[in-house]
C-alpha cells in the first residue's frame, strides 16, 4: 500500500520560456502550432492523435452502419428488389470490410493511443512521428478503400475475398483492386502503430510500473500489439499475391495454372483469427477497467486475466482452420483444429468468471459506461458459446455459412467489441474532452442499443439453423424465413436510432459545457490507475512529474488503505494526490509535416496501380521527399530548446531517486531529452546522461517526447 | 425487500422467462415443413449423425447460457450501490482474487470440454467413412449450377449427366465427389449431411445415406459471386426399384419430336442454344448415343481457361426428366408431377409442363436469376421472338421418355 507522505513533495517549475528566436536549421524548421485546426494536420500528440482516430472512425461507423441498414432493408421481405445482387454484394462486402478495419481497429487504436501513455505513466508513445504517420496512412487508407465507389464500384468479393472468385476473371471491376491496395496501405499504419506501441510499453514505463501493475487495459492493447505485428505480415503477403493475381497475371491462386484456391484461404484465416482477437481483446481491456471502477473493486484474480488473455494471444494462433471445417481439408486437420478451438473457450470463460467475480460483493453504480460494459459480458458470453457450438467441425459443416455464423461474429464483435467501445467512451469521455457524456441520454442509448441489437441479431441464431445462407441478396417465400427477418430489420433501424441518440448526446453534452462548463475534475469516477490522475482534459504534456508506481491500481493506492477488513479506507483526498497540470516548462515533441506528407503518397501510388502507372510518379515523389524531409528537419524546433536544461538539471539537482534510478532514463527522456536523442546523430554536450534504453527510441524521432 | 430476497427473485423470474423462450423456440425448431433447408430435421444417416452431437452439445452450452445470464442478473440486483451510499461506509472488501477457484474454473469447463470432446472425435470419424460399395455421383458446380455426373460402369466416361436435381437410391451408401469448374462453391444439402466445399484442382468426398425417399433442397454456402445467393439444387432420393427406372430412363435417347412446331423448335436449339448446351446425339460432334463430351471445343473459352470458365451450360439430353430448372429456382411441372418422389414425373397423373415457366426463362433469363453473360457467366438473353419461344417451348417438352404425357 502506498503512503503518501512518503512521496517527494511535487516540485513544479515554472520556467521562463525563452524569447523566439526563427533559426532555421535543415532544410525546414518544424511547424509549431499547437492550437487551431492547422495543429491537427501537423500533430505528433498521441492524444491529439487517438481523437482523429476516434472520430474518423466514428465517421466510418456511420458508413458502415449505412450500408448495413441497405443490408437489412433488403433483406427484410423476401425477393425485395431494393438491390440488385450485383450492388448487394458489394455492399455487405464493403460493410464487413469497413466495419473490421476502418471501425473496430481504429476505434481500439482511438483508446490504445490516448490511453496507453497516460495509462504508464509515459509522456508519448517511443516514436511519435510515427504515431502521427500511422495515423494518415490508416486514414488516407480508408478514404481510398471508400472512393472506390465512386471509381467503378467497391469490392464484391466478401471480406474473406476468397480466390478464385476475387480474379480479375471473376470480378473485373475495380472494387478488389481497391480492397487489395487499400488493406495492403492501411496494414503499413497499422503495423507501424503495433511496433510503436509495442516499443512504448516495453520501454517507456513509469519508475516502477512493472510489467505486472500495468492495467489490464494496457495488458491487452500490448497483446493486440503483438498480435499485430505478427499477424500483419501474413495478410499482407496474401494481399501482394493477390495483386500480383490480378494486375500481372500471375497465378498463384489459378488451379488451372498450378496455383491453389486454398492458398488464400489458409493465409486469410492465419491472419483473420488472430484478428477476431485483435478486435476484441481491446475492449476486453476496457470493461476491466469500467467494472471494477464501477463495483468499488479491484480486478478479480489479476494473474488470470493477464495470464488468459496471453492464453487466448497464444491459442489464437493455432485455430484458423476452423473457419475451413468444410472446405475439404481432410479429416485429420479437421480434426486437429476443432479440439484446439474448442479448448481457445477456457481462458476465454474464465475472463466472463472472473469479471462476474469482480462485480461479486460489489458496491455497483449504473453509469452508462458500467450497463455497457455489464451488457459486454452477456452478450460476448452469448457469442463465446455459439463460438464453442462450431468449434465442433460435424455440426459447424451445418452451420457454417449460415446465419448462424453472423449471429456468433455479431455477438462477439457487436455485443463483445462495440459495446466494450462505446463503454470506453461513456467512461474516458470527461478525462478527454473535460466534459460528461449525458447520463440520461446514455442510459437511453443504451437500452435502445442492447434491445435493437438482440432483435437483430438473436433471430440470426434460428434462421441460420433453419438453414438461411450467408451472403444472399435474397430469399423467397417458402423457405421459412420470413418472420425472423423481419424482425431482424425492425432491430437494425432500432439500433441506428439508438446511434443517433448517442450522437445527440455528444452534441447536446458538449453545448450544455460551452454554455457552462463544469470540469469533471481529474478523477470523476473514483478510478484507479494513472490517467486519472492528471486534470481533464490531459494537459499536453500529461503528467507534471512523472509518478513513482508501487502498486497495482497504483492512483487508487495513493486515495485509499484499507482496514483489517480489506475494506478501503481514505488516506489521502483526491485533490491532494492528483497533478494540477500547470507544469509549463515540459519539452514537447516539435509537430511535424511530414508524416502526413509521406502518407499522402501512398493512396497516389495506389492509384497508380489500379489505373495508370503515371500516377504512382506524384506519390512516389510525395513519399520520398516524405522520408527526406523526415530524416532532415531538425529533431526539435530550435527555438524550443531551452526549458529542456532547466527541467533537466532540476531533476539532477532535486536528487530525484527514482529518476536517476529508473533503469531505462526514459523518464529523463520523456519529459525533457530532445536533444538527448538527436536521432541524426547530433551530439548533445549539454546531455549529461546517456539515454541508452531509450536510444532507439530517440534514433527514430529524435528524441521529441 | 431486502437486497438478497429480491435479487432472488428476479433471477427466478428471469430463469423461467429464459426457459420459456428457449421452450417456444424448441418446439418448432426442428420442424422441416415449411423449412425446407432445416438444419435440425435430418432425413440422412450422416444428417441424423451430426444431430446426435448437436443435442447434447447446445444442452449443455444451454445450462451454461442459463447459468451466467442468471448469475449476472442476480448480482447486478443484489450488488447494485444503494442511492444513499456514503463514501467510507459498508465499502466492499477488496478481494484480490482467489487463486484456487480460479483454478477450478479453469479446469471445470475444460473437462466438460473434454468429455463432449470424445462424442466429436467420434462423429468425426463415423462421418468419414465412406461405407461399403457406394455408389459414386460426382457433383461439379459453376456459377451458378450443379451438375451431376453418373459413371455406372466405372469407365471413367459418364453415362448420365444432368443437372440441378441429383438423385440417388435410399439405403445406399452415395459417394459425391465435389469438384469446381470456375470458383469455391460448396454443397449443402441440410437433411442429408452437413456441406463441403467445392474448389477448383480438387475433388472433395461427401457420403450420403439416407432410408427415407424424398426431395431434399439444397443450397450452395460458398460466396461464389453475382447469384450465390439463389444457387440451389435438389437431391431426390427414390426407392431402389424406382431409381432403377430413372436409370433406364435417362440412359435412352429421347425421341425425335414428331410435331411442326417441336422440329422448328429443334432447328433452332441447333443454331441457338446448342453452343453451349448439349443433347446427346443433337449436333453433330455429339453423335449418338450418348457420346457426352465435356471437351472444351476449340474455338471455345478463347480469352478465358476453360477450366475456369463457366460456359459449359446444363444437359438438356433428358431434360423432362427433372423437376426442377434454372438453379432450382422453376418448377418444371405443374402440380403434383413438381415434387412427386418418382423417377419419372411425366408419368405422375395429370402431369403437365410448366410451358409458363420455360417460356419465362428463353424470354429472359436475367429476370429469374442474375447473370453476366458477356463475362461468360450464365446464359444470355437471347432476344427469341414469341414465335421462337413457343417453337423451342415444344421442342424442350419432347426431352424425355417417350412415355411422356403428349406435349
Ligand atoms: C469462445 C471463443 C470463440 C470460439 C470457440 C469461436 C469459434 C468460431 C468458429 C469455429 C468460427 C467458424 C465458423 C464458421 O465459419 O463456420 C468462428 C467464426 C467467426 N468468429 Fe468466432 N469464436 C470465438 C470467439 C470469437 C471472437 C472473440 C471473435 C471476435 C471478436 C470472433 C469472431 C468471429 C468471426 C468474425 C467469424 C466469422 C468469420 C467469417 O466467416 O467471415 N469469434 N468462430
Ligand atoms: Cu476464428
Ligand atoms: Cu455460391
Amino acid at each position: 500500500m502506498a503512503i503518501t507522505e512518503e512521496r517527494p513533495p511535487l516540485e513544479l517549475t515554472s520556467g521562463d520560456l525563452p524569447p523566439l528566436e526563427v533559426e532555421t536549421l535543415g532544410v525546414f524548421h518544424r511547424p509549431r502550432a499547437t492550437h487551431g485546426w492547422a495543429s491537427w494536420f501537423t500533430t505528433v500528440d498521441h492524444k491529439k492523435i487517438g481523437i482523429m482516430y476516434g472520430f474518423a472512425s466514428f465517421f466510418f461507423l456511420l458508413v458502415g452502419g449505412f450500408e448495413a441498414i441497405l443490408i437489412r432493408t433488403q433483406l427484410a421481405v423476401p425477393g425485395n428488389k431494393l438491390l440488385s445482387a450485383d450492388l448487394y454484394n458489394q455492399v455487405f462486402t464493403m460493410h464487413g470490410v469497413t466495419m473490421v478495419f476502418l471501425v473496430v481497429m481504429p476505434l481500439a487504436a482511438a483508446f490504445a493511443n490516448y490511453l496507453l501513455p497516460l495509462q504508464i505513466g509515459a509522456r508519448d508513445v517511443a516514436f511519435p512521428r510515427m504515431n502521427a504517420l500511422s495515423l494518415w496512412v490508416w486514414l488516407l487508407g480508408a478514404i481510398f478503400f471508400n472512393t472506390s465507389w465512386f471509381l467503378g464500384g467497391g469490392a464484391d468479393g466478401g471480406w474473406f475475398n476468397y480466390a478464385p472468385n476475387s480474379g480479375v476473371v471473376f470480378s473485373p471491376s475495380h472494387g478488389i483492386d481497391f480492397y487489395a491496395v487499400g488493406l495492403l496501405i492501411m496494414g503499413i499504419g497499422s503495423t507501424v502503430s503495433a511496433v510503436n506501441l509495442t516499443v512504448t510499453v516495453l520501454n517507456m514505463r513509469a519508475p516502477g510500473m512493472t510489467l505486472m501493475r500495468m492495467p489490464v487495459f494496457t495488458w491487452m492493447t500490448f497483446i493486440v500489439q503483438v498480435l499485430l505485428v505478427f499477424a500483419l505480415p501474413v495478410i499482407t503477403v496474401a494481399l501482394i499475391l493477390l495483386t500480383a493475381d490480378r494486375m500481372f497475371g500471375a497465378t498463384f491462386f489459378d488451379a488451372s495454372a498450378g496455383g491453389d484456391p486454398f492458398l488464400w484461404e489458409h493465409l486469410f484465416w492465419i491472419f483473420g483469427h488472430p484478428e477476431v482477437y485483435i478486435m476484441i481483446l481491446p475492449s476486453f481491456g476496457i470493461a476491466s477497467e469500467v467494472i471494477p471502477t464501477f463495483s468499488r473493486k479491484p480486478i478479480f484474480g489479476y494473474p488470470f486475466m493477464v495470464g488468459s488473455g496471453i492464453a487466448i494471444g497464444f491459442m489464437g494462433w493455432g485455430v484458423w482452420a476452423h473457419h475451413m471445417f468444410a472446405s475439404g481439408m481432410g479429416p485429420i486437420s479437421v480434426l486437429a483444429f476443432s479440439l484446439a478451438t474448442m479448448f481457445i473457450a477456457v481462458p476465454t470463460g474464465v475472463k466472463i468468471l472472473n469479471w462476474m467475480a469482480t462485480m461479486y460483493g460489489g458496491r455497483i453504480r449504473f453509469t452508462t459506461a458500467m450497463l455497457f460494459s455489464v451488457g459486454l459480458v452477456a452478450m460476448f458470453t452469448i457469442g463465446g458459446l455459439s463460438g464453442v457450438t462450431h468449434a465442433f467441425a460435424p455440426m459447424d459443416t451445418q452451420q457454417t455459412d449460415t446465419y448462424y455464423i453472423v449471429a456468433h461474429f455479431h455477438y462477439v464483435l457487436f455485443g463483445g467489441a462495440l459495446f466494450g467501445l462505446f463503454s470506453g467512451m461513456y467512461f474516458w469521455w470527461p478525462k478527454i474532452f473535460g466534459y460528461f457524456l449525458n447520463e440520461k441520454l446514455g442510459k437511453w442509448h443504451f437500452w435502445l442499443m442492447i434491445l435493437g441489437f438482440n432483435l437483430t441479431f438473436g433471430p440470426m441464431h434460428i434462421l441460420g439453423l433453419q438453414g438461411m445462407m450467408r451472403r444472399t441478396y435474397t430469399y423467397t417465400e417458402g423457405q421459412g424465413f420470413n418472420g425472423w427477418n423481419l424482425v431482424a430489420t425492425i432491430g437494425a433501424y432500432l439500433i441506428a436510432v439508438s446511434i443517433l441518440v448517442f450522437m445527440w448526446n455528444v452534441i447536446r453534452s458538449y453545448r450544455q459545457h460551452r454554455a457552462n462548463p463544469v470540469n469533471p475534475g481529474p478523477d470523476p469516477w473514483d478510478a484507479r490507475s494513472l490517467e486519472w490522475m492528471v486534470p481533464s482534459p490531459t494537459p499536453e504534456h500529461n503528467f507534471d512529474e512523472v509518478p513513482v508506481v508501487e502498486d497495482f491500481d497504483e492512483f487508487w493506492h495513493r486515495k485509499y488503505g484499507h482496514d483489517e477488513q480489506g475494506r478501503p479506507v481514505r488516506i489521502a483526498a483526491t485533490e491532494d494526490v492528483v497533478q494540477k497540470g500547470d507544469a509549463t516548462d515540459v519539452h514537447l515533441p516539435s509537430p511535424s509535416y511530414w508524416p502526413l506528407v509521406l502518407a499522402a503518397g501512398l493512396p497516389l501510388i495506389g492509384y497508380g496501380l489500379i489505373f495508370n502507372l503515371w500516377w504512382a510518379l506524384p506519390g512516389a515523389i510525395l513519399l520520398i521527399a516524405g522520408i527526406y524531409g523526415w530524416v532532415l528537419e531538425p529533431s526539435t524546433d530550435p527555438s524550443a530548446g531551452h526549458g529542456h536544461d532547466d527541467d533537466h538539471h532540476h531533476d539532477g539537482d532535486d536528487g530525484d531517486a527514482a529518476a536517476l534510478e529508473e533503469p531505462s532514463g526514459d523518464e529523463a527522456d520523456t519529459a525533457s531529452g530532445d536533444e538527448a536523442g538527436e536521432g541524426a546523430g547530433v551530439a548533445s554536450a549539454d546531455e549529461p546522461e546517456p539515454a541508452m534504453a531509450s536510444a532507439s527510441a530517440d534514433a527514430e524521432d529524435g528524441g521529441s517526447k | 425487500m431486502p437486497r438478497n430476497r429480491k435479487a432472488t427473485v428476479v433471477a427466478l423470474i428471469s430463469t423461467a422467462a429464459i426457459l420459456l423462450g428457449f421452450w417456444l423456440i424448441i418446439r418448432t425448431i426442428g420442424q422441416p415443413t415449411g423449412k425446407p433447408l432445416n438444419t435440425l430435421a435430418p432425413f440422412g444417416q450422416q444428417a441424423q449423425d451430426i444431430q446426435n452431437l448437436t443435442i447434447p452439445v447446445f444442452a449443455v452450452a444451454g445450462v451454461i447460457f442459463v447459468l451466467v445470464m442468471v448469475a449476472v442478473i442476480w448480482m447486478v440486483v443484489r450488488f447494485r450501490a444503494p442511492d444513499d451510499a456514503v463514501e467510507g461506509e459498508h465499502e466492499p472488501a477488496q478481494t484480490h482474487g482467489n487463486t484456487p477457484l480460479e483454478i477450478g474454473w479453469t479446469i471445470v469447463p475444460a473437462v466438460i470440454l473434454a468429455v463432449l470432446a470424445v462424442l466429436n472425435v467420434q462423429t468425426l470419424l463415423r462421418l468419414d467413412d465412406t461405407g461399403e460399395n457406394p455408389l459414386e455421383v460426382t457433383v461439379a458446380g459453376q456459377q451458378w449450377w450443379w451438375e451431376y455426373r453418373y459413371d455406372l460402369d466405372g469407365d471413367q466416361t459418364p453415362e448420365i449427366v444432368t443437372a440441378t436435381q441429383m438423385v440417388m437410391p435410399a439405403g445406399r451408401d452415395v459417394t459425391v465427389k465435389i469438384q469446381s469448374n470456375d470458383v469455391i462453391h460448396s454443397f449443402w444439402i441440410p437433411s442429408l449431411n452437413g456441406k463441403k466445399d467445392a474448389v477448383p484442382g480438387r475433388t472433395h468426398e461427401l457420403v450420403f445415406n439416407s432410408d427415407n425417399p424424398g426431395i431434399y433442397e439444397g443450397q450452395c454456402t460458398e460466396f461464389c459471386g453475382l447469384s450465390h445467393g439463389v444457387m440451389r439444387m435438389q437431391v431426390k432420393v427414390l426407392p431402389p426399384a424406382e431409381y432403377d427406372v430413372w436409370i433406364r430412363e435417362m440412359t435412352k435417347a429421347p425421341a425425335q419430336p414428331t410435331s411442326a412446331a417441336a422440329s422448328r423448335g429443334e432447328a433452332l436449339f441447333v443454331g441457338q442454344c446448342a453452343r453451349c448446351h448439349e443433347v446427346n446425339g443433337l449436333t453433330p460432334d455429339s453423335t449418338p448415343p450418348f457420346t457426352y463430351s465435356d471437351e472444351p471445343s476449340p474455338d471455345y473459352g478463347v480469352e478465358v481457361d476453360s477450366s475456369l470458365s463457366s460456359k459449359n451450360a446444363p444437359n438438356l439430353t433428358n431434360f423432362m426428366m427433372r423437376q426442377t430448372f434454372a438453379g432450382n429456382l422453376l418448377a418444371l411441372w405443374e402440380g403434383d408431377a413438381a415434387t412427386a418422389v418418382v423417377a419419372v414425373p411425366g408419368q405422375v397423373p395429370g402431369a403437365t409442363p410448366d410451358k409458363v415457366n420455360i417460356k419465362r426463362w428463353l424470354r429472359n433469363p436475367q429476370d429469374v436469376k442474375p447473370m453476366d453473360a458477356e463475362n461468360n457467366q450464365g446464359m444470355p438473353n437471347l432476344n427469341l421472338s414469341e414465335d421462337q419461344i413457343d417453337d423451342l417451348t415444344e421442342y424442350l417438352v419432347t426431352l424425355g421418355p417417350s412415355t411422356r404425357p403428349a406435349a
